[in-house]
């Protein structure tokens, strides 16, 4: 039998991003109304059509019911005590980094993410999101030569209209669903990246969000845009205080891949979870979805969730165009008393459209790991075809993992598989690592790495390494 | 509320049993199912409700069409025929339950009923009369092999109910059979309890005529080291709804399911099962296959159930679904909720066509494409057909399924 405690000792590692940077900021009043949304629409200088946007989501939330299908336990989400804007005071225009308050760029250089041009070794371009907004986009002339734009929403919005005119809300439409619509009405900023034709983008873009105060909630949203033979690499990463109260992110992500168009988003979620009694974390309700539009077209989604109280988010793609692709790679990691439920939609519209699926779940102490996946095939989607993987890992008696599938097809002419397991670390396999002179913990961080490999071979190079470390660290205590 | 009228209307007002009273009592609250429920989603409302279109009929329906000849060592029950069994033999014995048992052991199942969940049950007690329902409290060894037929009769709805107590030690084969009728619906509820190390091969299959409808729900609690095994065919339903629901009640038991459903037309068939394990040691193998063709619609939902106690659980349920047409349409929910960690489950689905490969190949040996379909269809069906027990063979499931239309 092996030793409960030694496995569980594995899983247990202090949250080293807890800190709170002493920043002063700018708060609007607590609270949720339409004044609160033309504020924060005059504070970004929006165009008309932005604020007419904001107002309608506002509408269409007002109508809706928070959804309760997911079974998630939480304490209902009181949303007029949330500050629904918040932001580093800062001198009004910034022209170059070395502007931006230092305690900001030190923020950022502690949770290992540099921000200062001079790094240019990691050839990542970064934008920044502090609580409300973006501070920093580097490398961004380097990516204007070849034609990327990479910004903020919020520059996009002013410089580049247009394109956000006709884009968004196209993939997540406001009345989606419930966080959809808040985070229609109130986002505050988030990352917008256009890669022209034929362009394939010089090197990996990335935003890292980083939530700072307790009482404000983030709703970012991002918006990339492939055209037609384009190619782009997008990395997500998120951190936050420890606070004992649960804090708000209700992000919404569109993807749109036209004609030969990849993209590639990958995150690595990382919010503060709450401690071992399950109090704080970061609810994280989030809309992720890809419009594959082209012909030829491929959306990859590959995502570590390891954080957060709750994890509500299924990132999906739509497969219009004709063999067009949809992946998805997930690991969930959940202990103590997080709850994840997770999973991709695939919907199938256009012929011979394929899609995979590889999920992977484990959950550790008293968690709750979903997995919940929709596979569609549209009555167009002749010799379409889907296969579908989910594998749970359970550590500890006391964990539950669920797998709900649905399948859905309309079409004689396409073949899905799915299969699911699960299983807990095979004693035989951890007694012969231990007979070769292993150590019981690296053993047991061995067989989870092993278990993910699928999904880690899917990720960039500098995330599949930190998410290989950031597993073996949240495990630390809790296999046994 | 137009059911609970039909209910309190129909002509047995007067003598409504206890049981009755607690079901009707129940549908007061939540007198239809919640469509927006995991469990009725999916139902095709105008069909669901042709089901309760029809007057409540409670006389012995007149049932025309010929049962195929039973050998002399089959035993056949008709419920709601004036069943009356009472047989005492040297190895066993079949007797009925007393009325007072009866009542309890459904009393008993009725207070952990679930609205939505259990509402085909509550529908089919509230409905029922003493007359149509039959227990039987089978034991020893060497039983005879055991036909039990549920029949509706046109242009009424009919409500049967089975309940079987088996006795430690006893081992049965059981073939239920429903049979629906031209515009007709037939509520059929099966409880059945098997006790310690007894086994039973059950046989479950429903077919109808012309706009018959049908919701079958099926009961199951195993004690210790039981043995279960069913093998169920639906077919030729307007819409047709088998609920299986299965408990090992403290593990120890073994679990066997093969089903299947084939829809044509328009019909809806669907499957919903929930396998709940709470012992130690239990073992499932399900594996359920649909088949659609023309505009149907054809539905399996599978949930498996493991908590903390069930350690050392042994789960693995297979979905497996041909869409032969392409206004048929297919929707598959295997699930696993599973919390004790030292346990093996798995499951699977696949939807798709015949195989191409396997079709060329018969053409090129000369096999017209017709009969290279009926050919793969035949080894689809066969592998459940094979697992229902009693005489299957006089009932010609494999042609019923191949020729009729």
């Amino acid at each position: 039998m092996v030793n409960e405690n030694l496995v569980k000792d594995v899983v247990k590692e202090p949250y080293k991003y807890g800190f709170v940077t002493d920043i002063e900021t700018e708060k609007i009043e607590k609270g949720l109304n339409e004044d609160i949304i033309r504020l924060i629409s005059q504070k970004k200088e929006e165009p008309k059509f932005l604020l007419d946007f904001r107002l309608k989501a506002f509408n269409k939330w007002q109508k809706m019911k928070e959804p309760n299908w997911a079974g998630l336990g939480y304490k209902k989400i009181d949303y007029q005590d949330i500050i629904y804007y918040s932001a580093p005071k800062q001198k009004e225009k910034i022209s170059s980094l070395d502007e931006v308050d230092p305690k900001l760029l030190e923020t950022f250089d502690k949770l290992g993410i540099p921000l200062t041009e001079q790094k240019k070794l990691t050839n990542v371009a970064v934008d920044a999101v502090f609580d409300s907004v973006s501070i920093a986009t580097t490398f961004r002339e380097e990516l204007a030569e070849h034609g990327v734009i990479f910004c903020s929403i919020s520059e996009a919005v002013k410089n580049h209209a247009d394109l956000i005119e006709k884009y968004l809300g196209t993939v997540v439409p406001a009345s989606d669903n419930y966080f959809a619509a808040l985070n229609s009405a109130v986002f505050s900023d988030g990352s917008f990246v256009y890669i022209p034709k034929g362009v394939t983008c010089p090197m990996d873009l990335s935003s890292y969000f980083r939530i700072n105060s307790g009482d404000s909630g983030q709703f970012e949203r991002t918006l990339i845009i492939a055209e037609e033979s384009s190619s782009v690499s997008y990395l997500e990463g998120c951190t936050a205080p420890m606070f004992d109260t649960n804090t708000l992110h209700a992000a919404v992500v569109e993807l749109i891949a036209l004609d030969d168009a990849s993209i590639k988003y990958s995150t690595v979620q990382n919010w503060y979870a709450g401690d071992e009694e399950g109090i704080g974390g970061i609810f994280n309700f989030v809309t992720k979805r890809g419009k594959c539009l082209g012909k030829r077209s491929k959306i990859s989604w590959s995502q570590v969730e390891t954080g957060s109280a709750i994890t509500w988010k299924y990132p999906s793609c739509f497969l219009l165009g004709e063999e067009s692709v949809g992946e998805f790679y997930s690991v969930a990691l959940t202990n103590n008393l997080q709850q994840a439920d997770t999973g991709t939609k695939m919907i199938h519209i256009g012929p011979k459209t394929k899609s995979t699926i590889v999920s992977k779940g484990i959950s550790a102490g008293n968690s709750k790991n979903s997995y919940r996946g929709l596979v569609k095939m549209g009555t167009k989607a002749t010799g379409s075809r889907n296969y579908s993987q989910c594998d749970s890992m359970l550590i500890g008696d006391q964990a539950s993992a669920n797998t709900f599938p649905y399948i859905k097809s309309q079409q004689p002419n396409s073949e899905i598989e799915h299969e699911a397991s699960t299983c807990r670390i095979s004693e035989d396999q951890l007694f012969y690592l231990q007979s070769r002179g292993i150590e019981f913990e690296e053993a047991v961080s061995m067989m989870v790495s092993g278990f993910c490999r699928d999904v880690f071979n899917q990720l960039p190079l500098e995330f599949a390494a930190e998410a290989d470390k950031l597993l073996a660290l949240k495990l630390e205590g809790s296999v046994g | 509320m137009e059911i609970i009228e039909k209910i309190k209307t129909n002509k047995s007002i007067d003598k409504q049993t206890e049981i009755q009273k607690i079901c009707l009592d129940k549908l007061q609250s939540s007198p239809l199912p919640n469509p927006k429920s995991e469990q009725w989603r999916l139902s095709n409302k105008s069909k669901f409700s042709n089901f309760l279109d029809y007057s409540v009929n409670e006389k012995d329906p007149k049932f025309d069409t010929p049962f195929p000849n039973t050998s002399e060592s089959t035993i056949r029950l008709v419920i709601g025929n004036n069943c009356q069994i009472n047989l005492i033999k040297e190895n066993y014995s079949i007797q009925q339950v007393s009325e007072d048992k009866l009542v309890n052991y459904i009393k008993e199942q009725i207070s952990c009923f679930d609205q939505n969940e259990n509402w085909s049950d509550l529908l089919n007690l509230s409905l029922n009369c003493t007359k149509n329902t039959l227990g039987l409290k089978i034991n020893g060894s060497e039983i005879p092999p055991i036909e039990i037929f549920s029949h509706a009769s046109s242009n009424s709805l009919n409500a049967k109910t089975l309940v079987i107590f088996l006795e430690k030690n006893c081992n049965i084969d059981l073939l239920q059979i429903n049979l629906g009728k031209d515009n007709s619906s037939l509520s059929q509820s099966t409880f059945f309890c098997l006790e310690e190390n007894s086994s039973v091969n059950h046989g479950v299959v429903s077919y109808g005529e012309n706009k018959s409808n049908l919701l079958n729900s099926l009961n199951v609690i195993q004690q210790k080291n039981s043995e279960y095994n069913l093998g169920s065919l639906h077919f030729k339903f307007n819409y047709a709804r088998f609920e299986i629901r299965i408990k090992q009640s403290e593990g120890n038991a073994k679990t066997n399911i093969k089903g299947m459903q084939i829809t044509k037309k328009d019909e809806q068939i669907s499957t919903y099962t929930k396998i709940d394990f709470h012992g130690p040691n239990g073992f499932l193998d399900q594996i359920n296959k649909s088949l659609a063709d023309d505009k149907s619609h054809a539905i399996f939902e599978g949930s498996i159930i493991v908590p903390k106690i069930a350690q050392k659980t042994d789960a693995s349920q297979l979905s497996r679904n041909l869409l032969l047409s392409n206004l048929a349409q297919i929707d598959t929910k295997p699930q696993l909720e599973i919390i004790a960690d030292d346990v093996k489950c798995k499951h699977g689905a696949t939807i798709s066509q015949l195989n191409e490969e396997e079709l060329f190949y018969m053409q090129t040996r000369g096999i017209t494409l017709s009969e290279a379909s009926k050919l793969q269809l035949s080894s689809y069906f066969q592998e459940i057909i094979s697992f229902i027990p009693v005489s299957k063979d006089r009932w010609d499931l494999l042609d019923k399924l191949l020729n009729e239309n």
